[in-house]
């Protein structure tokens, strides 16, 4: 049985699926969502859903190594989708996989539309609860960020992939683009359920004895606690774009503690995504499940979707800016 | 609900800094009370350890040695980057956030009987676990060639156990392992003193050199230690046809197989590759696999 029931305050709806808590296990940190099992303590129940590597129509090889490296307060990636292909992940992954545990979602990507296409309705026809659409991949030569920093693109990618299927579409947004709330529009109009905000920041480290990049791929995604602000802005904008039209979001972004996850949810998100924190404490989700569960009962919430986009903003300044 | 524990369960403890203890060259030998840790790690295995507050992601430090019984788990390190500096800050009495054990182990399995250690720098401890593993087994006659460029982690001292066909003058060793009946050199290019001048492969291309093919055919070599060694360890096996296992380093994020960001390029067929996790397919490779 799930740790929380159908009326836990903890629980909520995502595009019509139930999520026993609000917390998502983000792509490209928890493998197929078989490996952190061998943990002591952990448990795929613990979280509301998981998000599955990205995955793509051919088996991928992925960037030459290294491939992640710490910085402060965050680390750098660039994996560039190592994955066995979207054949093998149905075939062979997906029936290993307890669908009674928790929700599982694909995330796709692509190097054409018409890949993402084809990988969305192979997923179409599995088991899978939703699907996410990645187009916001910085470690990938084309596709990925490529599209997702254009609006047009993106629509484009998101109308081919409604085309596939009739689960629920999760569109995974960059904050490496000017206007993340117009091009948000554009994907609700091509038929986006959700969103995903933010995926990494692109950036460098470099190695000053060898004067080289220590990234293999030369840049890589920024994530964890260093990105949380960028982050949560960015939920708040999006959030603007979706509150007339009901689309939930799951903010994320260095997201570390209850009070992080708090955070995200005050500024517009219904569920909230845990990536990088995993790799330091695999057992982070009852400590935020907890704490989230004692914010509701000290402030007489019945529901976590209470929450969501409660924000209260200042008013705005009268007088001088303060640059 | 929890997953029960299994063969392949990494295990999370708090562990209680024993002692830590610095030697030259800014080498540390840290000991833990990590009793689920001690009971299953295996030569080759590593903890994925939390080394301070102030940093966010583990690093990986493999393991020298452990005592189930006592329930402590041995790391030898050498402070080379910020996580390891800081490690060495930490204190007896002080808890560590430590995962493991984690990775797959060195295999005696091929039914050869000499297995030939060779460990340099920090690539000492896997040696001498598995040095630990061998003790006392008489199935095998193992021969331990360890290599440091500053002075090693522990006092050599004359070796008690002869060894044929060594260099003149080449009688030191690591006091633990002579203690254990393994026989055991020292290589360096400092001229330490009862060691062998110049790098563990040319002592150990020396020492290969004087066995039959009969001998040499009994003989697999086990490694641990910098790139260039490992790959010289690897042309040396291919060039006797030994089969030779080696352990490899990355940069880890998971440790624990989820985020594919610990990857070697290995090769799995003529023309094939594919991209292995250190981690958990690894850190112990085949040689040919992943030099080549
Ligand atoms: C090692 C690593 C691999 C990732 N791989 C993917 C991926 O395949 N697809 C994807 O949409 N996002 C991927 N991401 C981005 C995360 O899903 C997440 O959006 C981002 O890391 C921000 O959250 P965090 O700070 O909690 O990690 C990856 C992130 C990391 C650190
Ligand atoms: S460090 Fe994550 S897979 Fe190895």
């Amino acid at each position: 049985m799930s740790a929380t029931t159908t009326d836990s305050p903890l629980a909520i709806d995502f595009c019509g699926l139930h999520f026993a808590n609000p917390l998502v296990l983000l792509s490209g940190c928890v493998g197929f969502g078989e490996e952190y099992t061998r943990v002591e303590g952990f448990s795929n129940r613990d979280a509301g859903a998981i998000c599955l590597k990205g995955t793509t129509l051919e088996p991928r090889l992925g960037n030459q190594p290294h491939r992640v490296y710490e910085t402060p307060d965050g680390m750098l990636n660039s994996i560039g989708l190592q994955n066995p292909g979207v054949g093998i992940v149905v075939d062979e992954i997906l029936p290993t996989l307890d669908f009674s545990e928790t929700r599982f979602i694909a995330n796709v990507s692509g190097s054409t539309v018409e890949e993402y296409e084809q990988v969305t309705r192979r997923f179409d026809n599995s088991p899978i609860d939703a699907i996410e659409i990645n187009i916001s991949c910085p470690n990938v030569k084309q596709g990925g960020v490529a599209f997702g920093n254009d609006p047009q693109m993106s629509a484009r990618v998101v109308e081919a992939c409604r085309r596939a299927t009739n689960k629920p579409l999760i569109t995974k947004l960059s904050p490496n683009q000017t206007d993340i709330a117009a091009n948000a529009k554009h994907c609700i109009e091509a038929g986006s359920d959700a969103f995903s905000v933010i995926n990494t920041l692109m950036g460098m480290a470099i190695d000053i004895e060898s004067r080289r990049p220590i990234i293999g791929n030369n840049q890589g995604g920024l994530s964890g606690p260093a990105i949380k602000p960028v982050a949560l802005l960015k939920v708040h904008q999006v959030y603007q774009v979706c509150k007339a039209h009901g689309i939930p979001i799951i903010g994320q972004g260095g997201v570390n503690s209850a009070e992080d996850a708090l955070e995200f949810i005050i500024a517009g998100a219904t569920a909230v995504g845990v990536g990088t924190a995993l790799f330091y404490d695999p057992l982070i989700c009852h400590k935020i499940n907890s704490g989230i569960a004692a914010y509701l009962g000290k402030h007489k919430l019945q529901s976590i979707m209470q929450l969501t986009g409660s924000l209260r903003l200042n008013e705005p300044p009268k007088a001088h800016c303060g640059c | 609900m929890e997953n029960k524990p299994h063969r392949d369960t990494i295990f999370s403890e708090q562990a209680q800094i024993l002692s830590h203890q610095a030697c030259a060259g800014e080498q540390y030998i840290l000991r833990v009370a990590a009793p689920k840790c001690a009971a299953n790690a295996l030569p080759g295995s590593f903890a994925h350890i939390k080394v301070a507050p102030a940093l966010l992601l583990r690093r990986p430090i493999s393991i020298m040695r452990t005592s189930a019984t006592e329930g402590w788990v041995e790391f030898l390190y050498k402070a080379v980057g910020e996580g390891t500096r800081l490690l060495a800050t930490r204190q007896p009495g002080e808890m560590l956030d430590m995962l493991g054990p984690i990775g797959t182990a060195f295999k005696f399995e091929s039914g050869r009987s000499r297995p030939l250690l060779i460990g340099g720098g920090v690539g000492m401890p896997p040696m001498i676990f598995a040095a630990q593993q061998l003790r006392g087994n008489d199935l095998f006659k193992p021969l331990a060639i360890l290599g440091s460029e500053v002075p090693f982690p522990f006092r050599p001292r004359p070796s008690r156990i002869l060894i044929p066909a060594m260099p003149d003058g080449v009688i030191a060793c690591m006091p633990l392992l002579d203690d254990w009946g393994i026989p055991c050199r020292l290589a360096s290019q400092q001229g330490y003193a009862g060691c062998y001048q110049g790098f563990v492969t040319d002592l150990a291309r020396d020492w290969l050199n004087t066995l039959d093919r009969e001998q040499l055919n009994q003989v697999e070599i086990f490694a641990c230690g910098p790139h260039p060694m490992l790959a010289a360890v690897a042309m040396l096996a291919a060039e006797l046809d030994l089969p030779c296992q080696v352990s490899l380093e990355e940069y880890m994020a998971c440790g624990v197989g989820g985020c594919a960001g610990c990857v070697v390029p290995v090769k799995t067929g003529a023309t094939s590759q594919a991209m292995k996790r250190v981690c958990v397919d690894g850190p112990v490779f085949d040689a040919r696999q992943v030099f080549f």
